[in-house]
């Protein structure tokens, strides 16, 4: 359906068509359809990958039908476009998430400030909103503006939803393209959500030198009455914070989180602690350390009741998303809800934000006294004892674990008093409990496990928030010109495949070679697990600058947005490109000049999902760990022999570069060593200058060596000049392109897309 | 390959003082230097590595010792002109070798060899020389010979020592002595029009480029080395404004470079054909109609400049290789040139800059002129700034 | 292809959903005659052949041996090529495990060799999980070739797989006894 007159019109009012910041571009709110034929012209050569988990669909009372071979559902779906129509579901499910966080924040603001709150991200950030001015042509001012962004996502969201029925989209293609609409428009939420909270919080912006905070679940000091805050939205958690400030109590109480709401709340406070990522709830909470225990909202086990009740702690919900059938007390007097608390063990769901924060700390001080023996961690003694009955033989535990851990050994041993290989365990354990679900003599190994546990505190830093416009502008031109070799993120959750510090070890190896490494959500804590001789974590080694060599936490998953949001102002602040309502422009440009990269070692949540779809319809390549393949699509190439046309932007002629970059839009990669190299390559771009693309195969050389061994085989396909080959490696790499036949193949200084596909975007807006 | 692994990034490393096996130069030992010569192709050696005095196996572990490095070089276009360029690359490629740092240059340098590297086998000053030599010849195929002298003899350094102060000392007088009326050849670059596709950068010896990084003798020693790279030299050609100083065939490269963009550069002026401006300068020069003077500020400015509007936003003024009359992007040492908007008055016009700017500037404008032009710790509005020049005689 | 063949996998996080399920191969005579059958086979090697010891050698020594008593190119994934580099060998091919099977799914692909498509792909030490979801992908968008996972976990995803040998003697054996089948052929 295309766009009514008077749709049109609508758009240009909630833009605000006739403020002249910029003029406004070719796609403003696109909906389902405007931007098909860019995803589809990624699609031409990035090719979907389907792995499927099922070979059936049961989606519908036609069947189930079995999908295998040439056989289609009674709908008339095949496999291919069974597997893009779910992962367009999952892809909702995570927009969905950030959508409906983003709503919920923006409306408590609102309710708090009113509507006309204005925007204001400091003096180091002018251009607030990137992804919401390249995305819908607003410039948001106020909240007000802000919802009007989420509206937007809700709006497109219903017809996403709609085109997952049986008997409607039938093509995978047209699939992944609603699929990266859904990653887009998680974007906007993204953005529209940490903007929202670090206005109406206070939260860092404009600076880079955050606090360095403490992590780890020996950073928390269970004398003191505990609180522990699960999920990921903050405004209960902020709640808490304030009210233990107005009661002059915050030394005297302990406020810890769980995943991302740990990290916002650092970001409103320093004080705060973080115990770590998602793999770590179970264990935490099994160790019966919380007085009380809070729940909000996503990436919160659902047997959260339970354990608080098994450890005798409190529970509150805070989240009309996560309600574990409690009672809603906001209408009931505190004093009573406490006396149920108390006396019963009762739980609660308070959606009053500030009713709950009243609530939990009262209860954290009545309770805390009654608790301390409970707050003991199994010694190994004890460990050993409850392991008694393992023999190491049935290996029950080992079948059922989904990181495909040796939990059996681990086990035996500790019964034998060695806690060596348990502690190793630990450190690659995702937390899922499936082991003792499956143990047949009911060893609890989740709690067997506090007896293996180091517990070190780490240094983090609170996440910052917006890139600076200035550090764009210092940075614009090595990334562009290569000389930077790239930007990477790494996002996402904590289902890594190896031990929890590997995103350490990449991110310093990535740093060490200049890159410009940030990190976000669970990722960003896992980065801080990782010491180095001094006892020193990245975030105290490297300066939290968006800078060569330098490391920066952005904050939780919503702060995603900022990394996606420097390379949009790269091309807008640095290029001068016009962002606004010009979607295509932006993309374009990032996925020929913007050597960026988005690395998910552990990709868990939906959310994570719906992340790397759009950072791919951004141009951003994805690199997964193993547990991604699981996600059922990638998008890949086929190196050499892929479509790797672009016009030149000075002849406006086609050209074939011949050259595979970037070589793929979302990979797995199997081991951290073989993640490292594929990164450094997603960050080649077409546009690299020759001494950018010369410093960009030095890292990809030096790191191969040291990894896999030898040159790499397919370096005929990034060496375009004999100029670009890095001096180090001259030699070899000469003896190396003349065995293999190479010839130098055509530099572009302003290659793009646009013009190998049919789009409103004239060539020449790619050079203004 | 080597007794160490090499390569751009171990650059940055540090080797702190508990960690260094041994150490040459540095702010304990008087005497130490490097210098490279270029030389006929008869009087060089090539892959000649001598060490004169103790190695690194000879010393203490923990020692601090004198060093001079000797570098001769020779090749058919080389000339003496690049010696100081090239000798800036014996610094990049020390710290190229992991386990490794170099720290400044010409008298003052200052070299670390980590234990480890030591143990690993970097037990050899002849090491360092076979390194340097293969990435000298690698990146820089005019060097057709080189050979290396590395003297720790500590008499002989002195000796060394005091003949390259003498050099140095030649270089600089050159240096600062050079202007556009000397050359020949003034060179371009278009490096950046990957991002500002019309932008070209004009560098004379009294216009270094405005991203700070290549002045005129790099340039000569980009296109020498290597002739089809983004910097390109500019035949001089005529003086055709000598009011805004334009030369006729830069000119004419602009208009070819710029796709027809921009005809006509005035070299020295930010306010008629000014120079365009990439997005990488580290200052920008604003004009301020109401004082009828400039504002300059760096990039590194945090906070508003006097008309309010932040680095950033100027920066967006400036940018994007359009010509902007009254907004110009510049290197920093472009404050130091006897040029330095020559066309529109030099020093006479500018009425604010930032402290830091004005403290840089300060090497070469009068103190008493000086004095009269405001920064951000004077005034913080135009109001205020029109008060000031009222004050100091210049409204 | 009948459920009479299905069979449970050693992990959990395997089992299948769905219809379509590998032939399982309990014999190593069986194993051998797969293989000999195959006319332009291919092996991938998955990290874990570099650091699983089966009896007092690894588990990559099996492989290379299996290799090469049929000269069967070698596609080795991950960081393996390292350790054969160090053991001599040169892989055929260096393709991260998703690349090659991503590639496999075309016919039309020149293979490894440039000899055309592979009609048989064997896979050892690719990690569990990850090797599964590349066998579904060849499952349902590789028709044209026939998959065999030499995986002591076992794959019903792939064509032909091996039951669950949970001990590392029996494993052995039966590695030990497809590379003298096969040489023995």
């Amino acid at each position: 359906m295309s766009k009514g007159k008077m749709r049109e019109e609508e758009i240009r009012r909630i833009i605000r068509a006739d403020d002249e910041w910029e003029p406004v571009g070719p796609t403003p709110m696109p909906n389902l359809t405007d931007l098909r034929n860019w995803d589809f012209r990624l699609l031409d050569t990035y090719e979907p990958f389907y792995a499927p988990f099922c070979d059936l669909c049961c989606l519908c009372t036609y069947g189930k039908c079995d999908l295998t071979g040439d056989k289609k559902g009674a709908c008339g779906i095949d496999i291919a476009a069974q597997q893009a129509r779910w992962i367009l579901i999952c892809s909702l499910m995570g927009t969905a998430a950030h959508g409906a966080h983003g709503r919920h924040m923006i409306e408590h603001l609102i309710e708090k400030f009113g509507e006309d709150f204005k925007i204001d991200l400091g003096s180091q950030v002018n251009v607030e909103a990137p992804i919401i001015r390249t995305v819908m042509g607003l410039k948001p001012e106020n909240l007000g503006d802000l919802r009007k962004a989420i509206e937007y996502v809700e709006r497109e969201m219903i017809h996403l939803v709609s085109a997952t029925h049986m008997g409607q989209e039938g093509s995978y293609r047209d699939f992944e393209s609603k699929a990266f609409h859904a990653g887009m428009l998680d974007h906007v939420a993204l953005e529209a959500a940490d903007i929202a909270q670090i206005v109406g919080y206070g939260l860092p912006t404009s600076i880079a030198d955050t606090a360095l905070v403490d992590l780890g679940w020996g950073a928390i000091d269970v004398k003191k009455p505990t609180i522990v805050v699960v999920g990921h939205n903050a405004v209960t958690a902020n709640a808490i914070v304030d009210y233990l400030r107005q009661h002059d109590l915050y030394d005297k109480v302990e406020v810890a989180g769980l995943c991302c709401t740990a990290l916002d709340m650092t970001r409103y406070d320093s004080g705060a602690k973080v115990i770590g990522p998602l793999s770590r709830q179970r264990f935490f909470l099994k160790a019966g350390l919380a007085d009380v225990v809070v729940t909000d909202e996503q990436c919160v086990v659902t047997d959260i009741p339970q354990m608080a009740s098994e450890a005798g702690a409190a529970m509150i919900a805070c989240s009309d998303k996560i309600c574990y059938g409690l009672q809603e007390a906001s209408a009931m007097a505190a004093d009573d809800i406490l006396k149920a608390v108390l006396e019963e063990q009762k739980q609660f769901l308070i959606l009053d934000s500030e009713k709950a924060a009243e609530v939990i700390v009262r209860a954290a001080l009545a309770l805390a006294p009654t608790r301390q023996e409970r707050k003991k961690i199994m010694t190994q003694e004890e460990a050993a004892l409850v392991s008694a009955k393992c023999r190491g033989t049935c290996e029950a535990c080992n079948r059922a674990c989904p990181n495909l851990l040796p939990v059996n050994v681990a086990i035996n041993q500790a019964r034998q008093g060695d806690f060596a290989k348990l502690g190793s365990v630990f450190l690659r354990c995702i937390g899922c409990a499936k082991c003792e679900e499956a143990c047949v003599n009911d060893i609890p190994i989740q709690k067997v496990m506090q007896a293996a546990a180091a517990s070190d505190t780490y240094k983090i830093r609170a996440g910052r928030g917006p890139i600076h416009d200035v550090e764009i502008r210092k940075v614009g031109s090595p990334i562009v010109l290569g000389t930077i070799p790239g930007v990477v993120l790494f996002a996402g959750c904590s289902n890594f495949p190896g031990d929890i510090d590997d995103v350490a070890w990449l991110a310093e190896e990535l740093a060490r070679r200049k890159y410009i490494v940030t990190l976000s959500g669970c990722a960003a804590m896992a980065a801080s697990m990782r010491k180095d001789e001094d006892g020193k974590t990245i975030y105290e080694k490297y300066i939290p600058e968006f800078d060569a060599g330098c490391i920066v936490n952005v904050g939780s998953c919503v702060s995603n947005a900022h990394v996606v949001g420097a390379a949009i102002k790269i091309a807008n602040i640095f290029a001068t490109l016009p962002n606004r309502a010009n979607f295509e422009l932006m993309a374009d440009y990032i996925l020929n000049r913007v050597g960026a990269c988005g690395v998910v070692w552990g990709p868990y949540s939906q959310k994570a999902l719906s992340i790397g779809t759009g950072a791919v319809r951004w141009g951003i390549p994805v690199v997964l760990g193993p547990h991604g393949s699981k996600y059922r699509r990638l998008f890949m190439s086929k190196k050499e022999a892929s479509d790797w046309n672009v016009i030149d932007g000075r002849t406006k002629q086609v050209v074939n570069t011949e050259e595979p970059t970037p070589e793929h839009m979302m990979l797995v990669t199997e081991t951290k060593e073989r993640a490292l190299v594929t990164i450094i390559k997603q960050c080649f771009r077409r546009n690299d200058t020759p001494p950018g693309r010369a410093i960009k195969l030095n890292s990809y050389i030096s790191a191969y060596k040291q990894v896999i061994g030898g040159l790499p085989d397919d370096l005929q396909n990034f060496v375009r000049t004999e100029k670009e080959i890095p001096i180090v490696y001259k030699r070899e790499v000469i003896a190396y392109l003349k065995e293999v036949g190479w010839k130098p193949k055509t530099v572009l200084s302003l290659p793009t897309l646009i013009g190998t596909y049919e789009t409103k975007v004239p060539i020449e807006a790619t050079i203004k | 390959m080597y007794a160490a692994d090499v390569g751009p990034q171990y650059e940055g490393e540090r080797i702190r003082k508990s960690d260094f096996h041994v150490e040459f130069g540095g702010p304990d030992v008087s005497h130490k230097g490097e210098l490279v010569t270029v030389k006929g192709l008869d009087e060089v050696e090539h892959d000649k590595i001598i060490v004169t005095g103790p190695d690194i196996k000879d010393l203490p572990e923990g020692s601090s010792n004198r060093i001079f490095i000797k570098v001769d070089v020779a090749g058919e276009v080389l000339e003496k002109d690049l010696e100081a360029v090239l000798e800036r690359r014996v610094h990049q490629y020390i710290n190229y070798i992991e386990g490794v740092f170099h720290m400044a240059q010409r008298y003052d340098i200052w070299i670390r060899i980590h234990k480890n590297a030591f143990k690993k086998g970097l037990n050899s000053l002849e090491e360092i020389g076979r390194i340097l030599i293969d990435l000298f010849t690698a990146e820089l195929p005019v060097i057709e010979k080189m050979s290396i002298e590395f003297v720790t003899d500590p008499a002989k350094v002195e000796e060394l020592l005091a003949e390259a102060i003498k050099v140095y000392k030649e270089r600089d007088a050159k240096v600062k002595g050079l202007r556009e009326e000397d050359v020949e050849e003034f060179y371009g670059c278009v490096l950046c029009q990957s991002f500002a596709p019309t932008h070209v950068c004009v560098i004379t010896p009294e216009r270094i480029s405005l991203c700070g990084a290549i002045n005129w003798f790099d340039g000569r020693a980009a296109t020498k080395v290597d002739p089809e790279g983004a910097q390109f030299a500019i035949p001089k050609g005529n003086l055709v404004d000598e009011e805004g100083i334009g030369y006729d065939t830069v000119n004419q490269v602009v208009t070819e470079r710029s796709m027809g963009e921009t005809t006509q550069f005035s070299l020295h002026s930010a306010l008629s054909f000014p120079h365009t401006s990439c997005g990488c300068f580290e200052a920008i020069v604003f004009y301020i109609p109401e004082v009828d003077g400039f504002g300059i500020v760096s990039r590194d400015f945090v906070g508003s400049t006097v008309i309010g509007d932040p680095f950033s936003t100027l920066a967006g003024m400036a940018s994007g290789g359009k010509q902007n009359e009254g907004y110009l992007g510049i290197g920093v040492q472009y404050l130091l040139s006897p040029k330095f908007l020559i066309a529109d008055g030099g020093y006479s016009r500018v009425a604010w800059m930032t402290s830091t700017l004005k403290e840089l500037a300060s090497e070469e404008v009068p103190e008493d002129l000086l004095a009269k032009i405001a920064t951000e710790k004077d005034v913080q509005n135009v109001d205020e700034l029109t008060e000031f020049m009222q004050n100091a005689g210049r409204l | 292809m009948a459920s009479e063949f299905m069979t449970t996998p050693y992990y959990k996080v395997n089992i299948l959903t769905g219809t379509k399920a590998a032939k399982v191969v309990s014999e190593p005579t069986e194993a051998a005659s797969i293989i000999d059958k195959a006319t332009n086979p291919l092996y991938v090697f998955g990290a874990e052949v570099i650091d699983s010891p089966v009896g007092d050698r690894l588990l990559i020594d099996y492989a290379l041996e299996i290799a090469k008593s049929r000269d069967i190119p070698i596609c080795a994934t991950a960081h393996v090529k390292k350790k054969m580099m160090e053991l001599g060998v040169r892989p055929d091919s260096t393709y991260d495990i998703i690349e090659i099977v991503h590639f496999l799914k075309d016919k039309s692909w020149a293979g490894v060799r440039g000899k055309g498509f592979h009609d048989l792909v064997l896979f050892t030490g690719v990690r569990c999980d990850l090797a599964e979801r590349g066998l579904s992908t060849l499952k349902h968008f590789a028709p044209h070739l026939k998959t065999f996972a030499i995986c002591r976990r076992s794959h019903p995803n792939a064509d032909f797989a091996l039951p669950v040998i949970p001990k590392t003697e029996k494993w052995r054996v039966y590695l030990e006894g497809v590379i003298s089948e096969l040489g023995a052929v």
